[in-house]
C-alpha cells in the first residue's frame, strides 16, 4: 500500500494514514480468525479510506491558498510605467498611528519607506541593519497584506508606498 | 554629519512646549549652530505669535501649504537670523493659526497623513543636505494624534515635557511605554514648572527629583526646570532667550541644550 505525504497539516493525517496502514498489515499477516478480525480490517479499511480522502483534499486547500497568494503578490507587482496603477481593492496607507498596529518587524520597514521614496530589500537592509534577506520577507509580507506595493526595473525589485489612493481623494 | 531633528512633545497641552522650542532654538543658534524650528502643531498653531508673525500678510507660506503641495520646502522656511544676533542661524517653518486652517487641517483623512509623514521626511532631507542645517527642532500637537505621532516618528529624539501634575505623570509614563518603547523611539523627559517651595517638595533637591521621576517614568530625565512667574507672565512675543539670557530659565535651557547636543552628537 503506498501512503503520500502532503505538507503543512497533511501531515498530521498522513502519519495516522500511515499507521492505519502499518496496522493492517501487521493483522493481515497474523491470519486471525476470520470473524472479529475481518470486522476490524473492514472497519480500518473504511478509516484508511477516509482519511486518503481528507489528505487530497488537504492538498488542494494548501494547492489553492498557495495560488492565492501568488496571484496577490502579482496584483501589487505592477511596472516602472505603470504607477499610479488601478486599485487592486486590498490598500491600505500605512499611516502613523497604524504603524502602532503592526509587528516590529514590519513597522521598521515601513519606517524607512516614509524616508525613502522607494527602496530596494538592499537599501532598507543598510538603512535597519538587518539582514537583506529579513528585509525582503517584510516587504513582501507589507506587499500582501496591502500596506506596500513594489515594482521591477531591471534585476531589481523596489518596494514603495503608494500614496496615489490619497492623492485621489 | 548629518543633522539632527528634536521632536519637544508631551501628553497634555500647557506644559510648556512651544517656550522651550522657541528658546531652545535661539539658545542653539546662539552657540553657532544652524537650527530649523517648525511647528508641526496644527490644531493649536503657537510659533507665530511668540515669532510675531501672526499677521498673515507677513508670512507668505505656512507648513500647512507645504504639506499640502501648494510651495517647495525652500519657499516655507523663513530665515529669520538676522533678527536674532545670532552666531548660526535660525530658520523658521510656521503652522497657520487662522481658524479656517485648523478646521482644514483637523479634517484631513488618516491617509493624507501618509502623505504628511512622507512630506516631512522630504522637507528635513532638503534643510540638512541643501540649507545646511544642523538641527530641526519639531514643535508638536500634544498626546497621541496624526501630526504629533509624525513628528515623533521623524526625529531623531524627542523631548517629552511634563509637569508634576499626578495626570500628567500617568499619561507620559504611558505615552513613553505604548507609543516611544513600542516605535523604538529615543526619547528623553523634561520636567517643567515643578514649585520647588511648595510643602510636599520642600525637601526635595533637583536631583533627588530627578531620580524620583526617572524611577517613576522608567525613561531618563534631561533635566527639571522650576516654575518661573515671569516667564509665565511674559507677552508671548518675549523669548526670554532674547529678552533676558542671563535669567535662570535660559541658563536651565542652556543646560538642557548642552545634555542634547551631548546626547545626539549635534555639531
Amino acid at each position: 500500500m503506498v501512503v503520500a505525504f502532503g505538507f503543512g497539516s497533511g501531515s498530521l493525517i498522513c502519519s495516522i494514514i500511515a499507521y492505519v496502514d502499518i496496522h493492517l498489515r501487521v493483522l493481515n499477516m497474523a491470519k486471525q480468525p476470520k470473524s472479529p478480525a475481518s470486522n476490524k480490517n473492514y472497519f480500518l479499511e473504511k478509516v484508511l479510506e477516509q482519511l486518503k480522502f481528507t489528505n487530497k483534499k488537504l492538498d488542494s486547500l494548501v494547492d489553492l491558498n498557495q495560488k492565492i497568494l501568488e496571484k496577490q503578490t502579482m496584483q501589487h507587482t505592477v511596472a516602472a510605467k505603470d504607477v499610479p496603477v488601478q486599485e487592486t481593492g486590498m490598500r491600505i496607507l500605512p499611516n502613523s498611528l497604524s504603524l502602532l498596529s503592526l509587528p516590529t518587524s514590519l513597522r521598521k520597514t515601513v519606517m524607512v519607506l516614509y524616508k525613502l521614496e522607494s527602496a530596494t530589500a538592499e537599501d532598507l537592509a543598510k538603512e535597519t541593519g538587518r539582514l537583506r534577506a529579513v528585509e525582503s520577507s517584510a516587504a513582501n509580507q507589507l506587499v500582501r497584506m496591502g500596506y506596500l506595493r513594489k515594482r521591477r526595473e531591471g534585476r531589481d525589485v523596489y518596494f514603495f508606498i503608494d500614496t496615489y489612493l490619497e492623492r485621489k481623494e | 554629519m548629518t543633522g539632527k531633528t528634536i521632536a519637544i512633545h508631551s501628553y497634555r497641552g500647557g506644559t510648556g512646549k512651544s517656550i522651550i522650542a522657541a528658546n531652545l532654538a535661539i539658545i542653539l543658534a546662539r552657540k553657532g549652530l544652524s537650527i530649523a524650528l517648525l511647528d508641526l502643531d496644527f490644531r493649536a498653531p503657537s510659533l507665530a505669535a511668540i515669532f510675531s508673525k501672526d499677521d498673515k500678510d507677513l508670512v507668505e507660506w505656512w507648513l500647512n501649504d507645504f504639506l499640502n503641495r501648494r510651495c517647495t520646502a525652500e519657499q516655507v522656511v523663513m530665515d529669520e537670523s538676522g533678527k536674532y544676533n545670532l552666531e548660526g542661524r535660525l530658520l523658521l517653518g510656521l503652522a497657520n493659526p487662522s481658524i479656517d486652517a485648523i478646521r482644514s487641517m483637523a479634517d484631513k483623512s488618516s491617509s493624507w497623513e501618509v502623505t504628511a509623514v512622507k512630506k516631512i521626511f522630504s522637507l528635513l532631507s532638503s534643510l540638512f543636505k541643501e540649507m545646511n542645517i544642523d538641527c530641526c527642532i519639531l514643535d508638536t500637537s500634544p498626546g497621541v494624534q496624526y501630526s504629533s505621532v509624525n513628528a515623533v516618528v521623524s526625529s531623531d529624539i524627542s523631548v517629552v515635557i511634563t509637569t508634576l501634575d499626578s495626570l500628567d505623570l500617568k499619561g507620559t509614563k504611558s505615552m513613553l511605554f505604548d507609543l516611544y518603547d513600542q516605535l523604538e523611539r529615543k526619547s528623553v523627559v523634561l520636567i517643567n514648572k515643578y514649585c520647588p517651595e511648595t510643602r510636599i517638595s520642600k525637601c526635595e533637591s533637583p536631583e533627588s527629583l530627578v531620580l524620583r521621576i526617572e524611577k517613576t517614568l522608567k525613561h531618563s530625565v534631561i533635566g527639571a526646570i522650576p516654575c518661573f512667574c515671569d516667564v509665565l507672565q511674559q507677552e508671548r512675543a518675549d523669548i526670554m532667550a532674547v529678552k533676558d539670557p542671563g535669567h535662570q530659565f535660559v541658563r536651565n535651557l542652556e543646560e538642557v541644550a548642552d545634555n542634547l547636543r551631548r546626547m545626539e552628537k549635534v555639531c
